[in-house]
């Protein structure tokens, strides 16, 4: 049931990844989220104790002195409590976790909250949300918490999307960039540039709406000049788009050489233990392997065109086929030479004149050329076997895709999501066209209408509707009134 | 006159004046309850018609057949068009009245009108029961009407100070307050909050000397606030300015605590864009000189209105500071500025008919409703008594949209977010400014007045007239061709590039610089005559065609938003998806239509978004059998 009957239901899920790390939390939203999470709370049915049953669990603190804390039905408050964790069903005691509650609309999703820590791996979690689901909560659909948090108003638009970035941040860097727009980062930056706007709609009503006051009219050539400058810092923001997606979805490095030509151990190389996921794009095509690999702490997805059906006998061919076919989506491509290897004649030739994104070039199995023979010119030479050069091939590959990002400190926002650099590219043309207008004679008052456009743009990357503040900055800047 | 009327309006302000006015012209018969019949349109404040966005509404008023346009025109001795300087989109007409012609103006409007009856009396007593209303006065009269428009101005309780001490009730200056019909309406579970508002002095413009203020002439009056009469204005006087100085600021600065405002004596909110002196002093110490306007407020007086200068402050310091003002150094002061406390009723508890949601058939128009200045409250009164006339001829509802008049986007405000302070329109609160303006009014507004009835049978052919010299005016700029000779005279003016063969009027209005007027003036021969306002909707929509469709694309868009009705009864608090803030401040509001909803503050798009859905949902539910 979804609770549109009534009021909002209640809903439950676990907050941490499955299977991972000491500590699990699982978190109920909703009205009846206290009155769940106490439900749990109890004493141990006679003859049940852990231990005695199949679970032969030992929990810490039980040790009678805070036996008292685990009466049923208190609920500890926001700081938490540890509390023995009964199935209502059974009797049966789950778990001795920390349990706290957050009464709404101080909490997370802006209702009240209740966070249940319980102990790490895959059962004892999952018990407790099958308790929590027997006592009426409902399994929280995925991102359903944020979702909840930004309908109360509690995360903006931008914030709700960083949520999903910092969860599925694939790299140090990503998480670092997602965490920082979860912290009103770029909110923070949009709602300046909005601000501005409003600075902007200020000065169209001075000089619209009070024509005898005795503060000296706004030039028209001074809003226009405001409306270059906030589209120029749009601008500057927006440069940030293109790294910003990579950063969300991985910048696609295909490794592209000759058969031989050592892509496949440099491929395994770089994943190292870096390797986070290997997939061979499940149901899409089997003549790549793709893996996601956190370099330099930035995301890429590396594509090798090994593992090629060589009893074909097209491999060459089809290798350079399978090269072109990714490379329309290659953000960099590393081409692999071994060590004492030719030029490659004509094929490799035209196939390096086609490509448009920049290229690494990796002198692979160094370690067979003949001792203390410099690299070739312009080549970064590498040892997949002994681990030589592939640092410098890890820091050119950031430095290639990610220049602007690694050269960035945290603190500067990155436009992460195609939604926002759609509506930022918007706003930045409706200024400049704005200015553009009145630099023609077109009064203000007719051109006001792209600074309107400017400002639903900024207002739908923050998902807000805006209040009159206009009049609000009108009046705090201007002494008006006659 | 009789004791049942279709329509009991109380109050003959402008509010009350517009709805009496209006429910009569609509054929309903209408009685008009004041407490003093030789104060009906009494101008209270500054005798002055019309500004910015404010002219637009006058406009409005008059395109829908109301009686501010046309006694304005009549008593009109100050005219300027505002924004001259500016595009023909943001002109506001402003009009300085004869505060005793402006009076007799409206009561002959008023006394024209068929179906309308006036009575002298001070309504006290309000009572509602069954399919009637009984209105009842001091003098032991009462009405029966089968709806009442109330238009009880700042007399709800209002409270007047002078200086920090004196407090007395009062509805305006001079005359008394009403609690008695504040009780009565209060009974009926309406909820009530308080503003202040405040006057300035009064001098005597004999003892000014007008060497030392900067004289400021009206327009020549080629413009004209009414739609379908022209009424021959009366001889025409200047303003005067002058400035205020620090000597201004020292008097304000020392005295402050004796102020009403500043000495913690007035409880309410004041607007902030008609601030006090005292305000103007301390919240902008830096601002080295304000300006003061001095207004005449007749032809037969000499008394001046001393426009900017407003204050609660004693009047002996009131005095002291006018005497620092250049010019006014030997001025005599006739009235002492003041500011009022008044009641109002929070317009949240309105419909967009201005009918009081929980009593049906009772509406409130006018500053009773939070808002402040004679158009504002014109608009809501011609609002409120149509519909209290449609209501009771069982007709559907009159409602203007956003994007049909600035009177649309004032109600919409009202009933929608409510006010925090005194509200007055500005063009800023108009999402559709290029559309809203004051030369279209009569072919945005008149054919729909004409089609509701609103409109006498003198107005409907004035009207038709108007448009048929809008069409001409149209076809002629769009067929007629400049000899390039004239057209280069008038290029070479406007600094932009000249033509090397005969070209269209409306290609030559494209550029920019080119005016209408100026364009029609230099064609050589048989030169048409249009009106200026006509001549600035031709020029207006040919010039910033692509702007005004964008505007009119918005509107549009926002039109099916508006066409969306949400029922009254919608469950609210089962809609989940929505934010808990929307589902309560939706809940409360109960918003008739999609658009409105979305102007709800605390509902997001995504929440409409939702709404949408949830009202899909439940249509869908609701329409097949459980």
């Amino acid at each position: 049931m979804d609770g549109r009957a009534g009021r909002p239901d209640t809903i439950v899920a676990l907050a941490t990844p499955p299977g991972i790390g000491a500590v699990a939390i699982v978190r109920l939203s909703g009205p009846r989220a206290g009155e769940i999470a106490a439900g749990l709370i109890g004493q141990p049915a006679a003859g049940r104790r852990p231990g005695a049953g199949g679970a032969g669990r030992s929990l810490p603190g039980d040790d009678g002195r805070e036996r008292d804390a685990g009466r049923s039905g208190a609920l500890p408050g926001r700081a938490g409590r540890l509390r023995t964790l009964v199935d209502p069903r059974s009797g049966e005691v789950l778990d001795r976790a920390l349990v706290a509650f957050f009464e709404g609309p101080a909490s997370y999703t802006g209702e009240d909250v209740a966070e249940i820590s319980t102990h790490g791996g895959y059962e004892i979690p999952a018990s407790v949300v099958e308790a929590c689901a027997a006592l009426g909560a409902r399994r929280a659909r995925p991102g359903e918490f944020t979702q909840r948090a930004y309908l109360n108003g509690k995360l903006d638009l931008a914030q709700a999307e960083a949520v999903a970035a910092a969860v599925a941040a694939n790299s140090e860097k990503s998480r670092v960039v997602a965490l920082h727009q979860l912290e009103r980062g770029l909110s923070e930056r949009i709602a300046a540039l909005r601000e501005r706007l409003t600075g902007l709609a200020a000065m169209l009503v001075h000089h619209i709406d009070f024509p005898e006051e005795s503060d000296p009219p706004v030039s028209v050539s001074r809003i226009a000049a405001a409306a270059r400058a906030t589209a120029r810092d749009a601008g500057r923001l927006l440069t940030t788009a293109p790294a910003g997606e990579l950063l969300r979805e991985g910048a696609v490095a295909v490794l592209a050489g000759r058969p031989n030509s050592g892509k496949s151990s440099l491929f395994n190389a770089l994943l190292g233990s870096e390797r986070a996921i290997v997939s061979d794009e499940a149901g899409t095509t089997r003549d790549a392997v793709e893996a996601v690999a956190s370099v330099e702490g930035l995301p890429f997805r590396l594509v090798d065109t090994a593992g090629l059906r060589r009893a074909e006998g097209r491999v060459e061919r089809m290798g350079v086929e399978v090269a072109r076919r990714r490379l329309a989506a290659a953000d960099v491509v590393l081409h692999c030479r071994e060590a004492g290897a030719g030029d490659g004649g004509p094929d490799e030739a035209a196939f390096l004149a086609s490509v448009t994104v920049p290229v690494i070039a990796a002198r692979t199995k160094w370690d067979l050329a003949p001792p203390d023979s410099p690299p070739p010119e312009g080549e970064i030479a590498v040892s997949a076997r002994r681990g030589d050069g592939l640092g410098a091939l890890k820091r050119a590959l950031a430095q290639l895709v990610f220049g602007g990002v690694v050269a960035n400190r945290a603190e500067v926002p990155v436009v992460t999501t195609r939604r926002q650099a759609a509506h930022l590219a918007t706003a930045k043309e409706e200024l400049e066209g704005f200015a553009s207008a009145l630099d023609v004679g077109v009064p203000p008052e007719a051109a006001s209408a792209h600074v309107q456009s400017a400002e639903t743009a900024l207002e739908e990357i923050l998902g807000i509707v805006a209040p009159e503040e206009v009049l609000d900055r009108v009046f705090s800047d201007f002494c008006v009134g006659k | 006159m009789r004791m049942r009327y279709d329509v009991v309006v109380v109050g003959g302000g402008h509010a009350g004046v517009e709805a009496a006015s209006a429910s009569a012209r609509l054929g309903a018969s209408t009685l008009l309850v004041t407490p003093d019949l030789g104060r009906i349109g009494q101008m209270s404040c500054n005798p002055a018609v019309g500004g910015v966005a404010k002219g637009t509404v006058a406009r409005e008023v008059g395109a829908l057949g109301g009686v501010m346009a046309p006694a304005t025109d009549a008593s009109r001795i100050h005219f300027r068009m505002l924004n001259r300087s500016k595009g023909p989109a943001v002109w506001g007409p402003r009009a300085q009245c004869d505060r005793a012609l402006y009076p007799l103006a409206v009561r002959k409007l008023l006394d024209d009108l068929e179906h309308l009856d006036l009575f002298q009396e001070m309504a006290t007593e309000l009572h509602a029961g069954g399919a009637s209303f009984r209105v009842a006065g001091r003098g032991g009269v009462s009405f029966r009407a089968r709806a009442v428009v109330v238009t009880a101005g700042t007399f709800l309780r209002g409270r007047i100070h002078v200086g920090g001490t004196a407090a007395h009730g009062a509805g305006r200056a001079g005359e008394g307050p009403s609690v008695g019909l504040a009780v009565s309406l209060e009974e009926r579970g309406l909820e009530t909050a308080r503003f202040k508002t405040g006057t300035p002095p009064r001098i005597d413009g004999r003892t000014v000397d007008f060497a030392r203020c900067e004289r400021q002439d009206g327009d020549r009056p080629a413009h004209r606030f009414s739609c379908y009469t022209r009424e021959a204005p009366p001889e025409q006087r200047p303003c005067w300015i002058t400035w205020t100085g620090p000597a201004l600021a020292g008097v304000v600065e020392r005295n402050l605590a004796r102020s009403a405002l500043y000495g913690g004596e007035i409880g309410g909110r004041g607007p902030r864009y008609c601030p006090s002196i005292e305000d103007k002093i301390v919240r902008f110490p830096k601002t080295p000189r304000h300006q003061v306007f001095l207004e005449p407020e007749g032809l037969d007086t000499s008394e001046l209105y001393v426009n900017g200068l407003s204050t609660s402050l004693p009047p002996e310091v009131q005095l002291e500071f006018l005497r620092t003002v250049p010019g006014l150094e030997e001025a005599k002061m006739t009235k002492a500025g003041y500011a009022i406390e008044y009641d109002y009723f929070p317009p949240r508890q309105l419909r967009r008919t201005l009918e009081v949601k929980s009593v049906p058939r009772l509406y409130f128009a006018g500053q009773i409703n939070g808002t402040t200045g004679y158009e504002e409250a014109a608009g809501q009164g011609l609002v409120a008594g149509a519909n209290a006339a449609l209501a009771v001829q069982g007709r559907p509802p009159f409602v203007l949209e956003r994007d049909q008049a600035y009177i649309g986007v004032l109600v919409d405000d009202l009933v929608t977010k409510g006010v925090d302070e005194p509200y007055r329109l500005f063009t800023s609160r108009a999402e559709f400014r290029l559309l809203l303006r004051q030369d279209n009014a009569p072919s945005r507004l008149g054919p729909l007045a004409r089609d509701l009835g609103l409109l006498t049978p003198a107005q409907t052919d004035a009207l038709d007239i108007r448009l048929d010299e809008e069409a001409r005016a149209r076809a002629w700029f769009r067929d007629a061709r400049m000899p390039a000779a004239a057209a280069n005279k008038l290029l070479r003016s406007a600094k932009s590039a000249e033509v090397d063969r005969p070209v269209r009027a409306s290609k030559l209005l494209r550029r920019p610089g080119i005016g209408a007027h100026a364009l029609a003036e230099a064609f050589p021969g048989q030169r048409p005559a249009f009106s200026p306002d006509v001549l600035a909707t031709v020029e207006i929509d040919e010039k910033y065609a692509g702007y005004v469709r964008r505007e009119a694309e918005r509107a549009a868009k926002l039109r099916s938003m508006a066409e969306f009705a949400i029922p009254e009864d919608a469950p609210y608090e089962t809609f989940v998806t929505l934010s808990s803030e929307a589902r309560e401040k939706l809940a409360l509001l109960r918003p008739a239509t999609l658009a409105q909803a979305g102007r709800v503050p605390g509902v997001s798009p995504a929440d409409l978004q939702n709404l949408v859905m949830e009202l899909r949902r439940l249509g869908a539910s609701r329409a097949s059998p459980a």
